[in-house]
């Protein structure tokens, strides 16, 4: 008997019942399931009994992305950035703060304070809420299907 | 004082004054063990140049040994001594039980410890205002606050 068949007889717990709704929700925010077919998934894991069952209900479906930015994908801020031709080390001495900041800005490895994204903005011409929209846009999507 | 020191030279010259001082301690101490001295002011030199130096160049560690700290690196800088204090008075309390638990007579360093950090905690809440609540906007009209999304 393969190991993972053995696996799959336990009685999955909660907290993995919890984990195959959260990959859902995260399949459903990047646009990787319909609604009808999200809620279908999410009624199927929370009756799910054993782990062969849950694998089930997500097989299919990758594992939710990271909050780092992937290679070659870039963030509002270093798009903006790019367009001007401007340097990591331009910007930052332009917005007051180091080099290692704005990278980590753009990698979305740091959240910057409101004073500071109003900084960043307002050196773009840009508004706060466009350079730093992809860290609220899923959250609005999750929270517009929870409110319907 | 430090404003009219340039920005890079204020942790070298902090390190460097304090170096002097343990050296000048050991000085005054006299006795056979004042070559410690002489070790601990080549030792504060040597410390000094490289936090000069390390001031200079392009990263976290440079930008904090400079005094040209960003938010995220003050941040970094916050966090890390408020787990030195935590350490500290955990330590301390520590300590201060063991002392007390064996009658010991040197207890009393860990209690100075502890109360020191206490009072710097309160002090600090003291400081930044968590005493300062205010008086809420709508208590003149009877109605009693609520939370925003709370039903």
């Amino acid at each position: 008997m393969a190991p993972n068949e053995g696996r799959g007889r336990l009685r999955a717990s909660d907290a993995d019942r919890e984990q195959a709704v959260e990959v859902l929700k995260a399949a459903f925010v990047h646009d990787r399931l319909a609604k009808t077919e999200f809620e279908a998934h999410v009624g199927r894991a929370l009756a799910s009994r054993t782990y062969a069952e849950l694998a089930a209900v997500t097989a299919g479906i990758p594992a939710p992305p990271s909050t780092v930015q992937p290679p070659g994908t870039s963030s509002p801020m270093a798009e903006q950035r790019t367009r001007r031709k401007i340097s990591q080390a331009e910007l930052a001495q332009a917005v007051g703060v180091s080099r290692q900041t704005v990278i980590l800005i753009e990698n979305g490895r740091y959240l910057p304070s409101l004073p500071l994204a109003f900084t960043i903005a307002r050196f773009f011409g840009q508004t706060a809420d466009d350079m730093f929209r992809s860290s609220s846009r899923p959250a609005s999507r999750v929270a517009r299907w929870w409110s319907a | 004082m430090m404003t009219f020191i340039p920005p890079r030279l204020r942790k070298p010259a902090i390190y460097a004054l304090a170096g002097v001082l343990f050296a000048a301690a050991w000085l005054v101490r006299g006795g056979p063990l004042w070559w410690v001295s002489i070790m601990a002011v080549l030792g504060t030199a040597v410390g000094a140049v490289r936090l000069f130096l390390v001031g200079g160049t392009d990263t976290d560690e440079g930008a904090r040994a400079g005094s040209r700290a960003d938010e995220r690196q003050q941040l970094i800088s916050l966090r890390s001594r408020a787990l030195a204090c935590n350490l500290a008075a955990v330590t301390s309390f520590i300590g201060l039980t063991a002392a007390i638990a064996v009658k010991a007579t040197w207890g009393w360093p860990f209690l100075v410890t502890f109360l020191i950090t206490g009072y710097g905690y309160l002090l600090g809440l003291g400081n930044y205002g968590i005493a300062e609540e205010g008086t809420p906007d709508d208590a003149d009209t009877g109605h009693q606050t609520r939370h925003p999304v709370s039903s």
